[in-house]
This record gives C-alpha cells, sequence and structure tokens, in this order.
C-alpha cells in the first residue's frame, strides 16, 4: 500500500473493543491503513474485548504477548493516558503511541506549508497542555514551595504552552482573514468557490485531476492532501475554482478540527461541497464514512448545498451501484455515480454543478466615459457575462454575474454618476 | 428542565417541513435515564415516525437499548439535516425554559411591588 514502509519502523497494533457494544473490525482496518501511511511494518494485530485497564489500556499478558514481536512502538487504537504511556513505556521498554498521536505522525511528516506546520503544532500543544497542567498540580500536591521545599513551582512549561498557543493561533487567524480576503476576490472576480470534502481516501484529488487536470500527488492511502489545492474549472458560462482540502476521518478530536479551521473554513466558506464517498466500500463501511463526513461538515460550519460524488462506480455494476446509493439515500444529498479513473458520470456532475449553483443575477447600469468609468467596464468584461453594451450619452451595460459582482458593479454605477 | 420535540420532515441536508413542536416541562431532582426517558416518551407522544436525540442526552446506550426502552423507532444524529433538527429542538427548548425562568422572575417582581 505505502511504497515508503520503513523496515526498521515496526509497529504492533492493539485494539481494545468494549465489551457492551458490537465488535467492530473496521477500526483494526482502519488503524492499520494508518499505521502503513505513517511508512510502520505491521507485525500483528491484537484486539482484546474487556473493559479498560487503567495502568495498560489492555490487559498486561496482551500486552506481553505484542512484545514477542519486538516491534519500535505499540500503536493503540483506543486513546492513552500520560499515566498508561509512562506504564508501558516503563514496564515494556518500548514507545507507545495511540490513533490521534499515529494521525499528527502522519501529518508532520507531509506538511509542507506553514499554515500546514502550524495547525499541527497547535493540535500536539493543545493534546499536551492538559496532560502538563495535570503532573505540574500532581507535583503541587506533594511538594512544598519556598523555604524547606523545592523552590517555586515549576510551571514555566505549562506557560511556555500557552503562550505558544496563543500565537500559533494569532498566525493562525492571519492565515485565515488572508484565505477570506482571498475568497472574496475571487468572488468579486466572478468565480464560484467549490470544494471537495469527504472521507480520507475517498479519491478527492483523483476527481480534481479529472476535472481540472491538475497534476496533484494522488495516492491509495489516506491522508495524502493536507493543503488545500485549488484550480480553475469552466462549466458553461460559470467560472469555477475547485479546491481540494484535507479528508475526514472518524472520531476526530474537536480541537484537531478546530486546529485546522483555516483550512477547513474553504469547505464551510464554499459555494457548493462536493462530498466524495468510495461507494465500492462495503455498505456498513460507505454508510459509517458518510456519517463521518456529515458529523466532520456539521463541525466546521458548512451550510453551502451538497453535491454527494458516489467515486469508483467502475469498480462495481451498476445494479450494485444503484444499491448502494438506495442504502445510503438518507446520508446522500443529490448524489452522482461517478468513476474519477474512467471519467463514468462526468457529465451528469457538471450539470448537476450547474444546477445548485446560486443563479447568476442580470441588471443594468449605466457607466459615464471618464477613467475610473472605463477601467470598471474593463473589469466587468473579466467577471461578469456582458450581454449588452450601448455607447450613448453613457455606457448603458447589461450584464449577468454573481451576486457579488452586480453589488459591486451597481455601487460603483452609483458612485461615478 | 424543558424537552422540546420537533416534529418534522428532513431532507439529508435540510428541514423541509415544520409539522409540529411540543414543549414538556419537568422538574426533577435527579437526572437518571428513567426520568429522561418519560419525558422524552410523554413530549413525542402523538407525533408519528422516528425519535432522534443526542448521544448524550441518552446517556451513551447503545441505540437497540435505547429503542427497547422507549418502546419506539430511535436513532441518533447522523445527516446534517437530522443535526439542524436537533439544533432548532434545542433552541426550542432552551427558550421555553428561560420564558417559564423569567415567567417566576416577574411573579416575585410582582409580589415584592406590591408589598
Amino acid at each position: 500500500m505505502n511504497d515508503k514502509i520503513d523496515e526498521a519502523k515496526t509497529a504492533v497494533l492493539l485494539t481494545r473493543e468494549n465489551p457492551n457494544q458490537a465488535p467492530d473490525p473496521y477500526r483494526v482496518e482502519e488503524l492499520l491503513g494508518l499505521a502503513e501511511a505513517a511508512g510502520y511494518r505491521v507485525l500483528a494485530e491484537i484486539v482484546q474485548r474487556r473493559g479498560r485497564d487503567h495502568r495498560f489500556q489492555l490487559g498486561r499478558g496482551r500486552i506481553q504477548e505484542a512484545m514477542t514481536y519486538s516491534p519500535s512502538k505499540l500503536i493503540f487504537y483506543n486513546a492513552l493516558s500520560p499515566s498508561q504511556v509512562y506504564n508501558i513505556r516503563s514496564e515494556f521498554s518500548t514507545l507507545p503511541i495511540d490513533r490521534f498521536n499515529l494521525i499528527l505522525e502522519i501529518f508532520a511528516s507531509r506538511a509542507s506549508t506553514r499554515e500546514a506546520k502550524l495547525q499541527i503544532e497547535l493540535a500536539k500543544l493543545t493534546y499536551d497542555a492538559p496532560y502538563v497542567r495535570n503532573v505540574l498540580s500532581q507535583r503541587k500536591k506533594s511538594e512544598q514551595p519556598g523555604f524547606g521545599g523545592s523552590g517555586a513551582y515549576d510551571e514555566s512549561m505549562y506557560n511556555d504552552i500557552k503562550s505558544r498557543i496563543a500565537k500559533i493561533k494569532d498566525a493562525l487567524k492571519e492565515v485565515e482573514s488572508i484565505g477570506e480576503d482571498r475568497r472574496q476576490r475571487r468572488r468579486e472576480l466572478g468565480f464560484d468557490l467549490v470544494a471537495l470534502a469527504g472521507y480520507t481516501n475517498a479519491g478527492k484529488s483523483t476527481l480534481l485531476n479529472a476535472l481540472t487536470s491538475a497534476g496533484v500527488e494522488v495516492r491509495d492511502q489516506p491522508f495524502t492532501t493536507l493543503s488545500p489545492t485549488t484550480r480553475a474549472l469552466d462549466i458553461r458560462s460559470r467560472r469555477i475554482l475547485l479546491t481540494d482540502t484535507v479528508g475526514f476521518i472518524d472520531d476526530l478530536p474537536h480541537f484537531l478540527i478546530k486546529a485546522f479551521r483555516s483550512t477547513l473554513s474553504e469547505i464551510s466558506e464554499a459555494d457548493l461541497v462536493l462530498l466524495v464517498a468510495d461507494v465500492s466500500d462495503s455498505p456498513e463501511t460507505l454508510r459509517r464514512k458518510l456519517v463521518a463526513s456529515h458529523k466532520a461538515l456539521w463541525d466546521c460550519g458548512s451550510r453551502a448545498p451538497i453535491i454527494t460524488v458516489l467515486n469508483k462506480a467502475d469498480r462495481l455494476t451498476v445494479s450494485e451501484s444503484l444499491e448502494r446509493l438506495a442504502m445510503v439515500s438518507d446520508l446522500a444529498p443529490n448524489p452522482v455515480l461517478l468513476s474519477a479513473s474512467t471519467r463514468l458520470g462526468f457529465v451528469d456532475l457538471m450539470q448537476l454543478i450547474y444546477q445548485k449553483l446560486q443563479p447568476l443575477k442580470e441588471v443594468q447600469i449605466k457607466l459615464p466615459y471618464t477613467p475610473e468609468g472605463m477601467s470598471e467596464l474593463s473589469r466587468l468584461y473579466d467577471s461578469a457575462e456582458m450581454l449588452d453594451v450601448s455607447y450613448q450619452e453613457q455606457m448603458v451595460i447589461r450584464l449577468r454575474g454573481k451576486e457579488e459582482v452586480v453589488t459591486k458593479a451597481l455601487s460603483s454605477s452609483a458612485r461615478e454618476l | 428542565m424543558v424537552c422540546a420535540a420537533v416534529s418534522a420532515r428532513i431532507s439529508p441536508e435540510y428541514i423541509e417541513e415544520i409539522y409540529q413542536v411540543r414543549l414538556k416541562p419537568c422538574v426533577a431532582e435527579t437526572l437518571d435515564l428513567n426520568i429522561v426517558v418519560n419525558l422524552v416518551s410523554a413530549t413525542s407522544q402523538c407525533i408519528h415516525g422516528t425519535v432522534i436525540a443526542e448521544k448524550g442526552d441518552m446517556y451513551n446506550l447503545d441505540v437497540w437499548k435505547v429503542n427497547s426502552i422507549l418502546g419506539r423507532d430511535f436513532k441518533y444524529p447522523e445527516s446534517l439535516g437530522e443535526r439542524n433538527a436537533i439544533e432548532l429542538a434545542h433552541h426550542i427548548s432552551f427558550a421555553g425554559r428561560n420564558l417559564i425562568i423569567h415567567q417566576e422572575d416577574d411573579k416575585v417582581g410582582v409580589d415584592t411591588n406590591n408589598e
């Protein structure tokens, strides 16, 4: 699956299943995909159904069993507390990480932009901060500061984390406001903003490449795309900017979504969202991924209309695809069966995108023969569809365009006159 | 506490039509599952369809367990439309609770003035 698997990076996957809930083989499968994406060679998968062990998360015997494979790391599906990490490290002399840290590790290895690096650092610090505070409060219970004690409490580490979090948040706010300005400018230039969203490894980048010949990196592994990529696309008279974004995953902690807010704002601020899902997944998995995607869309505050692109339809027969579609109809608004690799269903998708975009407005404005009026006319030629331009006492222009373009044209017409 | 039930037709994205809204206040010393289930059951009485509530409201119990306790179709929210409907019910119940609390405040105010 991953051509960059490092032979020295070996891991055993451990999953604890709640005895009160039904077994979930998908968890192990997903954890395996993530571990391989992070470059680990997986030696074994161990699953145990039991209540949470407060020392090791799983039973001691299971961890001993995992250690017989001599892995460099133990990867747990379930979240580990700092004391569990400490216990496992000291008793078994190996480094345990949980699923959240594994995802961060993948992100960190692929982050190329400053924005992505800041987002990952923010997520990591937000995750660490309460643990550091907890350790400090534990220390305070047993020690006395000042005379006879060990001196003043060493809270500098926690304060450093807090100030670094504040600095990163400020930097990301700046990035977000630059992004917002860019989106506004693009709208005023007459572009419709369409975002590709969906579960990780659903084929979003492949679809972007197929629609726009973008040439972005595509791999059959989760989280290949981290930073948004935008490419232009023309559908009839509409000029569209299509943005590929980071994929969603199940059970993401809310602070990770918050940390990636500036990237996810490409989805929440879009005019239309293409929700990509892999229709070749089993019906249960497809449903689960769609639910996770809906939750992520809800968390990032998306209110734009959605088109559900059921990708990889070439792997199924038509009847199978339709059957899957019927099974998830309550989670798939405006569905289209499509294959990004064979270009099946592209015509339907283009048509649906055109239908779902906000209709263009038609107005008539007047501009004077002044340098400002002429430059406004030039701008309108670039950003709107010019239906008629007649040169009378003033220039009388009938145009059709996006709401932002029309509003700006009306305001400049009123100002010029 | 106040329980709000919104009867609506929903699409995967939006609430398409709201048929009925019901509010039921309740005072209880503890907030155990039985009280919550009884309140939900009483509020959604005479409303047809599947009951949808947040996971936390039902103490994260499995759907089949809530189904059998409630005695009718039940599910946790999955689509954006369902989440929108729950958000609407939250707003309504919160507003209802505020109205009841302020009504009590007003009564106290009137009494004080009379004195």
